[in-house]
């Protein structure tokens, strides 16, 4: 009987410890998760702005009109817009400060550029995603918060140094590059700190080839005859002869665990 | 009896009320467009507006004085000042407060015929004539371009290299913070655009005078992070 009784209490003891270590499990399982969905919604907002500027090019580059759009709460509101339109999906709830210092970040962007965005007596701004996305990267690390965004690619085509990829990029883009597919790690450093970080690479869309295509790709050349084509893009770069099928590069994000946990 | 005892608590409390209210704050307050503004014997501009909304809760009698470029550091040092505002020289070894106001990027300024939109295009430097003033940190995509660097003495430097650019005796000109320029109630704003080296910021603080008690400064401290952390003064400039 009472073996019977002690055989009974250890059953349930080992019952006990396996649930709840998967019970354990689970809840870390969740935490890592629920990070790791941050990520992705950063990304997205970061991915969202990108094509927001990319839309708003010809507002951006006209001589003269109203610009109100393109600062502050509205520029906010048209980031949720095209966030919408390009996921079909509400736009992120902005649950964690990081997700609003990044929003509060493109406003000031913005803001930095309102003065040449104003200039009348200038076409071209300049400021194309690339571009953007380097100043929102630049603004991010002023702030200190354990968060760094930037748009990178292999590095023999780095145009702007401040994109060049560090290590662990470089070992990321070389398993995506022919496979692409988002790379989420855990266990990364960020400046000497644990951190998350994340590569969602990008597929090469015909806009990218407008700078980074070939000649007969240069809006500069539309219209011109061959003879008098330059292998120069709207940014001053000279053109890489990349063509639809090359690599697109991609969104690097790291965020300290410290921040997150 | 309890009469008595109320009268001589709100004696005691009126006096420390008055003790409290009677502490004062001297703001030392060089001009830094677009963020700060001497106009008609006054200061404004968003700066101004949101170190007062900042400070307001914490009942000094503020004082504000306006001084000319150069004199604030001076003024500092002497214990005439207590806060200096704007202040981004970290090399003259001046205590600040820990967080930084804000960061500026240095850039180039142009006549607008030849602005160069984005300067990570280095390649388009090569034989530009860029003025700096001289001792100014330059930045490493400058130094290491092909531009010739004309450097430009004096005290008057910055303004100096921006007369230079306009009447085209040089290609451009390096500003420790273009925006102080490039502005729309600057008269050069007709003339010049500029451009910035972003990735390349500096910081801007207040600066506190070696006179400045130390539990001011752990108020005055302590509350300027906590309004930092609600928002940032970049962001109140923005939105």
């Amino acid at each position: 009987m009472v073996s019977s009784c002690m055989h009974i209490v250890i059953k349930s003891i080992v019952v006990a410890v396996f649930l709840l270590f998967s019970f354990l499990s689970t809840l870390s399982y969740g935490q890592g998760d629920k990070n790791q969905h941050i990520l992705n919604d950063i990304t997205k907002m970061y991915m969202a702005s990108m094509t927001l500027i990319f839309k708003s090019q010809p507002l951006i580059n006209q001589r003269g009109g109203d610009k109100t759009v393109l600062f502050g709460e509205d520029f906010i509101d048209n980031i949720k817009m095209t966030y919408r339109s390009k996921y079909g999906d509400e736009f992120p709830e902005l649950s964690h400060f990081l997700k609003k210092m990044l929003l509060q970040a493109m406003v000031e962007v913005m803001e930095d550029n309102r003065v040449l965005f104003n200039d009348d007596e200038i076409g071209f701004k300049g400021i194309i995603p690339a571009i953007f996305a380097a100043q929102l990267s630049a603004k991010l690390s002023t702030k200190g918060v354990g968060l760094k965004i930037k748009f990178t690619r292999t590095k023999d085509d780095i145009r702007n140094v401040l994109n060049l990829p560090d290590e662990w990029e470089e070992m990321v883009m070389k398993k995506v590059i022919n496979k692409p597919a988002v790379y989420f790690d855990n266990n990364g450093m960020l400046d000497g700190n644990p951190a998350y970080r994340q590569f969602t690479p990008l597929p090469m869309v015909a806009n990218c080839l407008k700078c980074h295509g070939s000649m007969e790709d240069n809006p500069l050349n539309f219209g011109k005859d061959k003879s008098q084509w330059t292998n120069i893009d709207m940014t001053g770069f000279e053109m890489e002869n990349w063509t639809i099928n090359d690599f697109g590069g991609g969104v690097s994000l790291s965020i300290e665990k410290s921040v997150l946990e | 009896m309890k009469s008595s005892l109320n009268f001589l608590l709100f004696c005691i409390i009126f006096l420390f009320a008055g003790i409290s209210n009677s502490k004062s704050l001297k703001i030392g307050i060089v001009e830094y467009p677009p963020h700060l503004i001497f106009q008609n014997n006054q200061v404004s501009g968003k700066l101004f507006d949101y170190i007062n909304n900042v400070l307001s809760p914490l009942n000094y009698d503020i004082e504000i004085i306006r001084l000319p470029n150069g004199r604030g550091v001076l003024e500092l040092k002497k214990g005439n000042i207590d806060l200096l505002l704007p202040y981004d020289d970290v090399t003259k070894d001046i205590d600040t407060l820990a967080s930084p106001l804000f960061h500026p990027v240095p850039g180039l300024c142009f006549k607008k015929e030849n602005f160069i939109p984005i300067l990570s295009a280095t390649h388009r430097f090569k034989e530009l004539t860029v003025g700096v003033p001289l001792g100014a940190p330059i930045v490493p995509a400058l130094k290491n371009s092909e531009a010739i660097l004309l450097e430009i003495k004096g005290d008057d430097a910055i303004n100096r290299g921006i007369a230079l650019t306009q009447i085209g005796r040089i290609d451009a000109f390096y500003h420790p913070s273009p925006a102080q320029v490039y502005h729309q109630e600057n008269k050069a704003y007709k003339e010049l655009a500029c451009s910035y080296f972003h990735g390349y910021s500096n910081s801007v603080f207040i600066a506190v005078s070696p006179f400045m008690k130390h539990k001011d400064f752990q108020v005055v401290d302590e509350r300027v992070k906590e309004a930092m952390a609600v928002m940032t003064y970049s962001y109140y400039f923005a939105k």
